[in-house]
């Protein structure tokens, strides 16, 4: 682009925003080509400049962000939203350069309604925010991720993200009532005003996890809940994983716990005991029982005997309460994988006849192919019908090639190898984490003809390919 | 610039961590990604591997924070991003690419003796003149000499109203609070410091209006090998003993503690406020208290970000009205003075002076 131009478009941006809201300082850019993807981490580790969008913009409402695609569209400028940054697969990097649409102006709480338990707000407000919003009025989310601090409603609604309490609360798709979308013409909708309902397809559920590809998500009515009135933990250490399954599933046909979360044998050997202390062999199981008082006494009842009949040893409280304590210790660096390390999380999620072979296949092809990666594992989400792997692969620096294109190479390699055997089995591309960059090219492996679907909604809304492109394999 | 091993290791760690993100009351003001701890880092560890300018760019940024170490108390594994961050600033200076706000304000300290380069209100010039000897001295410090002098007035009139032995100094030195917060522990910030400390070393007991300058006098003054011969006590702390003897009659007035940011976290001081507050009223919390408390305000800061200053004191003003809070009370008074610049109609904020002297 000449500077001529470049002027021209800026100027038009920042009519659009306001002068402060639209930059082209360095810092800026440098800021928001970085998120949490290994790839786009290692390389600024390597000392190497990812793609940065050309202009920083920063809409406080739908009216802003429907003039600035205006903007976009007319220029054929490619729009990357960027909510926290912190998403593992690439969707907010602006690989194609242009606009960088930061939502994070869009953090106002226009209703905390009481009445209808939601808070209707900007989807640029930081989740904690809204925790804290509902806490200052005796609520809770309830959407607690380890990300809760790092992110925004709109990028945990952009991929489809999930908190430890989901068993019971569910994932965010289950935590929105309506939604406020800027379609990439300019044009501002809402979605159905209930979530529930017969009027057609679920519009709420073609933008969630659309990843910035078919519009901007600019408002959005979240649930809130009551605080429970007990919360109670229990840890559990199985003999095998197929009996933790075994009793997993039978719970879920009796009532929901909030937490459930089973440890493979790596990773309680690994995660479990560093941070929780749980220093035995076995499959360690943490299950948290929250509501009324009278509901939890006897849910604990039930969740004794039920686990009892598959040989669960029964650990008590003190871990799973350190465990609730610690839940986003995990992922602080100096407690997590990090660069020099070459690592990946590649959940996956299928009905319970599949879970546990999509795991050894997946942790087979892993190791026997890539000897130099170590596979560890936990079992997070639990329904009636299935659950999700978080299988990760971790392999030390001293493995990882010095040169940043050959480290890129193993990275892919190992992805493919781990997700399509995934999908050999019956699971799917992702489970919370979204698609992004990392994994669009395996989308169409996953739906084959049912991908057209995707793409005539994608051509239809956006004919010029410019929101979010090489993302969710669009 | 290169940073040291330990700076180094900081940023190398924060550069892709968001976890203290939401904490921060810049980034909560302004809604900048580039207001967070980790693009700081990201932007510091790009320029120590060469692939970035230390420009004026990333300098500016390495300016918009408050260092409040809301961050830093965040971090569970220890990080510390105001270490780096002042480190950077440091080297900002030491390099000579100082930003022309800041070279301005550090200038005008090194002629005038204070930040502001401002001359002392006649009428609290007047107060001081009138106290006579002792050996404790009310050290006020910049902000509110310089920025709120009814503030410090009021401090005067309290203590000589409940009877305290104390002075104050008409020609206060500078306790290089100031340098400290621009460029950190340049020569000149630590030869401001001796000449302060060889001022104070003459009395046993110095009491600080300012909780920067506790800080200062405690923290750093100790970091920088400087010879402090007197007590440092807080004003709050001081109160608070004077207090503890007094009876009071309780009022009907709800108080709600704006914990400072250095007193709560730096220097550990949350109860003394909460308990004059209980003699002489009652206390309600908002959600962020003691360690967790949000910044509500920074008077150096003030001078190059007016705007952002008033945004993140207008934050605190909702956190305080989603508990219900009518009356907040200060302990700073930088925080004090962007309170009352924001103050929404139906509430109020009152500085621990204030407080007190309403239920006198």
């Amino acid at each position: 682009m000449n500077d001529f131009l470049f002027d021209v478009i800026a100027t038009e941006l920042e009519d659009a925003v306001g002068r402060e809201n639209c930059s082209t300082r360095t810092i800026d850019k440098i800021t928001h080509s970085v998120d949490y993807f290994w790839l786009s981490r290692m390389w600024a580790d390597r000392g190497l400049r990812m793609p940065e969008g050309d202009f920083i913009v920063a809409p406080k409402d739908a009216k802003e962000t429907a003039a600035v695609l205006k903007i976009a569209n007319y220029y054929k400028l490619p729009v990357t939203t960027w909510g926290g940054g912190g998403g593992t697969q690439g969707g907010a990097i602006p690989v194609c350069g242009g606009i960088v649409l930061d939502t994070k102006r869009m953090n106002a709480i226009y209703d905390f309604n009481e009445r209808g338990m939601y808070i209707e707000c900007g989807t640029g407000t930081i989740y904690k925010h809204l925790e804290w919003a509902a806490n200052e009025r005796g609520y809770a989310t309830m959407h607690y991720p380890s990300s809760l601090t790092c992110s925004t409603v709109g990028g945990f609604l952009a991929h489809r993200g999930i908190g430890v309490s989901s068993t019971k609360y569910g994932k965010i798709d289950d935590m929105v009532l309506q939604m406020e979308v800027v379609l990439p013409n300019g044009t501002i909708i809402e979605t159905s005003p209930a979530p529930k309902h017969a009027a057609g397809p679920d519009l709420n559920q073609i933008f969630i996890g659309s990843e910035g590809t078919l519009g901007v998500i600019t408002k959005a009515q979240m649930r809130i809940y009551e605080q429970p009135e007990a919360r109670r933990f229990r840890g559990f250490l199985f003999h095998n994983m197929t009996d933790a399954f075994n009793a997993g599933r039978e719970l879920l046909q009796k009532f929901k716990p909030s937490v459930m979360r089973l440890y493979d044998e790596a990773e309680t050997a690994s995660l479990i005991k560093k941070i929780v202390g749980v220093e035995r062999k076995g499959a360690f199981m943490n299950v948290a029982i929250e509501g009324v008082s009278e509901m939890v006494d006897l849910e604990e009842k039930i969740l004794l005997s039920t686990f009892g009949k598959y040989g669960a040893e029964d650990l008590g409280s003190e871990y799973g309460e350190k465990w609730w304590k610690e839940k986003i210790t995990f992922f602080y660096p100096g407690h997590m994988m990090d660069i020099p390390q070459c690592f990946g999380t590649m959940d996956t999620i299928a009905p319970y006849d599949k879970i546990e072979k999509i795991y050894w296949e997946m942790k087979k092809a892993v190791e026997t192919n890539f000897p130099q990666a170590k596979f560890i594992a936990h079992f997070s989400h639990w329904y009636e019908w299935g659950c999700m792997i978080y299988d990760r692969f971790i392999v030390d620096g001293k493995d990882v090639p010095k040169d940043p294109h050959e480290a890129f190479r193993l990275h892919q390699a190992i992805w493919n190898c781990g997700v399509r055997t995934a999908l050999a089995n019956g699971g799917v591309v992702n489970d919370h984490h979204g698609v992004g960059i990392k994994l669009g090219r395996l989308m169409k492996e996953q739906y084959g003809p049912a991908m057209q679907v995707f793409e005539g909604i994608k051509k239809t809304l956006d004919p010029n390919g410019i929101m979010n492109p090489y993302k969710l394999g669009l | 610039m290169n940073f040291s091993k330990k700076s180094q290791e900081h940023l190398d760690a924060c550069r892709f961590c968001w976890m203290c993100r939401h904490i921060c009351p810049i980034g909560n003001a302004t809604g900048q990604e580039r207001n967070t701890s980790r693009a700081r880092a990201l932007g510091l560890s790009l320029v120590s591997r060469g692939a970035v300018e230390y420009s004026e760019d990333i300098i500016n940024n390495v300016y918009e924070c408050a260092l409040c170490g809301a961050c830093v108390k965040e971090c569970v594994t220890g990080w510390d991003p105001v270490m780096f961050t002042k480190e950077a600033r440091l080297g900002a200076a030491l390099d000579g690419k100082l930003p022309p706000y800041v070279l301005k304000m550090v200038q005008a300290a090194l002629e005038s003796g204070n930040i502001y380069g401002a001359k002392l209100d006649e009428k609290l010039a007047g107060k001081i003149r009138g106290l006579g000897k002792s050996k404790t001295l009310l050290f006020l410090g910049a902000d509110a000499r310089y920025k709120t002098p009814d503030n410090a007035g009021e401090a005067i009139d309290l203590l000589q109203k409940l009877g305290a032995d104390f002075t104050a100094l008409e020609n206060e030195p500078d306790s290089a609070y100031g340098l400290d917060f621009l460029v950190g522990a340049t020569s000149e910030t630590k030869a401001a410091a001796e000449t302060c400390a060889a001022t104070l070393n003459g009395y046993k007991r110095v009491v600080c209006y300012d909780p920067a300058d506790a800080k200062t006098f405690k923290r750093e003054y100790k970091e920088w090998g400087v010879d402090v011969k007197y007590s440092v006590l807080t004003f709050t702390e001081y109160l608070d003993i004077i207090l503890s003897d007094k009876k009071i009659k309780k009022s009907d007035l709800v108080f709600t503690p704006q914990d400072s940011p250095i007193l709560a976290r730096d220097l550990e001081e949350t109860e003394p406020v909460r308990r004059i507050l209980s003699k002489i009223g009652s206390v309600s919390e908002m959600l962020l208290n003691r360690r967790d408390t949000m910044l509500a305000g920074n008077l150096v800061m003030n001078e190059y970000m007016p705007a952002v200053m008033e945004r993140v004191a207008a934050d605190r003003w909702i956190n305080a009205k989603n508990v219900g809070a009518k009356i907040l009370v200060t302990e700073s008074p930088a925080e004090y003075a962007l309170l009352k610049k924001t103050k929404p109609a139906d509430l109020d904020v009152l500085t621990i002076e204030e407080a007190i002297a309403k239920c006198l």
